[in-house]
């Protein structure tokens, strides 16, 4: 293209702008390809699981007790033992970590103390659950004398995710515009009303999203669980939270690496019905956040 | 609001539920052996059907596991497929237990080899420099085989990890009588060895690895496998592993399968340890690949 042309007319492409439009569209596609690659492992997993796994299910095999040296039977107490597990888990962290969130979000001056609570949840953040495990084994298992229990495990499992319900808590409390509040106190309400009357109200959608997304990061953990309270295998089911019990992601490890002469189709079965149970739990904090999201009046 | 009622209510009634379910009065705490753990899940499953008003929680982890929890105090009986030592032995009185201990059966020591192995009887002193520190083995070709399959002719050596009690074992029986021989300096692991978390895993990956060689209780062997037929002394005839060689003491690897329990078993403890030893328990036992107190007949 020579400078007559360009001239003439100012507007045709130069030989820079070409390259720079094609390097553009490489760019693009090239990180349009890694975020592909990102639905490849999910697609895999769940490939896998239902085509080695699909023939497992069935109502026996959720419902019955495994038989036969575990190779047999179904997973009914494993089942069982995690709904225990997580929910137990669920009643102490949930209030616990929405009250700090709250006082995070709420009452906390910027000072060396709230900057310390934040760097420990942070920390808390970032220890490994088989760290965890074994401050659980320590903590709640021997000081405390709760045994291997359901109570000791939830409550390792409380510890561990209590930094995921805080933050998320605390962020949408944060989402609450700042006038909402100011509009409150301007008619004479305290911190407290404030809170209970309009705030919580308005962020419940994301409060429940933390806790959801709580409930599927406690049900696939293992280690935490091992040590704590899940047992290899325990005929009958607990009763209270002081019993131990037998649960999903523990009974995955152990078919899949203990047991000799399990059928092909068991461990993958087994896996099949706990990240079914984790997408569940994933798809109901999705619906509820939108019909949640849908009665905001901001 | 409304929402999280639902939910809090569903969590309630899920839980009581699972609270109006089967009910058993004793539950007794058995942990341990790796090697145990599925024998120890079988007398589990039939003592439901023998006294259902008592119940036993079976955790695995390793030998190490269930004697640690011994000197707790958090176990009723723990599973060791080794004899606790005295050291173990003194801080279980130093923290108030007194394990008591009971032989409940024999476990043969397999040898595993992969199917394609040409190799089919190994001494003890070839075992040695295999798996020994120090020892002179370390290709296939240094015992004159070639294995089809194995391009590098490299020994994969499969062990365990170091509170396995099958580990524990091996290196008792195995590597100290080699170094006892003098063909390894010391009767320890070489180094570099795979260290596999469960008896399970080692079989898994000899089955799939032309160049290793492995061990773990027979129960574990698969028909996938070779078993290595185990000569003690060079020139002696060798012994292939199974129930029968381990009960009549040929196999040269056979241990005994250890029960701990803190003090004399009393009451229901008591009954579930006869159950075990009597022919009901043996035969589960039997059945689960492992070699019997004593000759039993089973159905």
């Amino acid at each position: 293209m020579s400078d007559t042309e360009l001239i003439a007319n100012p507007f045709l492409e130069t030989d820079l702008n070409v390259s720079a439009k094609r390097t553009e569209k490489l760019f693009k596609i090239l990180f349009m390809l890694m975020a592909g690659l990102l639905i490849l492992p999910v697609l895999i997993i769940l490939t896998t699981l239902v085509v080695k796994g699909g023939g497992m299910l069935s109502f026996d095999f959720l419902f019955t007790n495994p038989t036969n040296g575990m190779t047999e039977g179904g997973i009914f107490p494993a089942l069982l033992g995690t709904v225990w597990l997580v929910g137990v888990a669920l009643i102490i962290s949930v209030p616990v970590g929405v009250a700090a969130a709250i006082y995070l979000s709420e009452y906390a001056a910027d000072n060396w103390f709230t900057r310390s609570i934040n760097l420990a949840i942070i920390n808390l953040a970032g220890v490994p659950s088989i760290v965890h495990a074994l401050f659980g084994v320590g903590a709640f298992v021997i000081f405390f004398g709760f045994g291997t229990s359901i109570l000791a495990a939830s409550m390792t499992l409380a510890v561990m995710t209590l930094p995921v319900v805080i933050v998320a808590t605390r962020e949408s409390l944060q989402a609450v515009p700042p006038a909402f509040r100011e509009a409150c106190w301007n008619m004479g309400a305290t911190r407290w009303q404030t809170i209970r009357r309009v705030i919580l109200p308005n962020s419940v959608s994301g409060i429940l999203t933390g806790v959801i997304l709580e409930v599927s990061r406690t049900t696939g953990e293992t280690a935490p669980i091992m040590f704590t309270g899940a047992a290899f295998f325990i005929p009958v089911l607990p009763q209270s939270v002081f019993d131990q019990t037998m649960a999903m992601s523990l009974h995955l490890f152990v078919v899949s690496t203990q047991v000799p002469h399990v059928p092909e189709g068991l461990p993958y079965g087994v896996a099949l019905v706990l990240i079914a149970m984790v997408l569940l739990m994933n798809s109901a904090s999705i619906a509820l956040r939108m019909y949640l999201r849908g009665k905001k009046k901001w | 609001m409304k929402l999280t009622r639902v939910l809090l209510s569903s969590v309630v009634m899920s839980l009581t539920f699972a609270g109006a379910s089967q009910a058993a009065n004793t539950l007794i705490q058995n942990k341990g052996s790796d090697t145990l753990v599925n024998v120890a899940q079988a007398w589990a499953e039939e003592y439901q059907s023998v006294k259902p008003d008592v119940a036993l929680a079976i955790s695995g982890g390793g030998s190490g596991t269930g004697i640690a929890a011994m000197i707790n105090g958090t176990v009723d009986i723990a599973n060791s497929s080794r004899q606790m030592k005295k050291k173990e032995l003194k801080r279980a009185t130093d923290s108030g237990q007194k394990p008591v201990e009971h032989v409940v059966g024999y476990d043969a020591l397999a040898v595993f080899l992969h199917m394609d192995n040409p190799m089919n009887a190994l001494s003890f002193n070839q075992l040695g420099k295999i798996f020994g520190r120090g020892g002179e083995f370390t290709k296939w070709s240094d015992l004159g085989v070639s294995v089809p399959g194995c391009g590098s002719d490299k020994i994969v050596v499969v062990s365990r990890q170091n509170n396995s009690g099958t580990y524990a074992y091996f290196k008792k029986a195995v590597l100290k009588s080699a170094a006892k021989a003098g063909v390894i300096v010391k009767g320890s692991f070489r180094q570099g060895t795979l260290d596999m978390h469960g008896s399970k895993d080692v079989v898994d990956l000899v089955e799939k690895t032309p160049c290793a060689i492995g061990y773990s209780g027979l129960a574990y062997a698969t028909d996938h496998l070779k078993l290595a037929c185990i000569a003690k002394a060079e020139g002696e005839s060798c012994v292939s592993p199974s129930v029968a060689t381990a009960s009549n003491r040929s196999y040269p690897i056979a241990r005994p399968l250890f029960m701990y329990t803190n003090g004399e078993p009393q009451g229901e403890i008591k009954e579930y340890m006869d159950w075990i030893m009597s022919d009901a328990g043996q035969c589960i036992l039997k059945d689960k690949g492992y070699a019997p107190m004593r000759d039993v007949s089973c159905p």
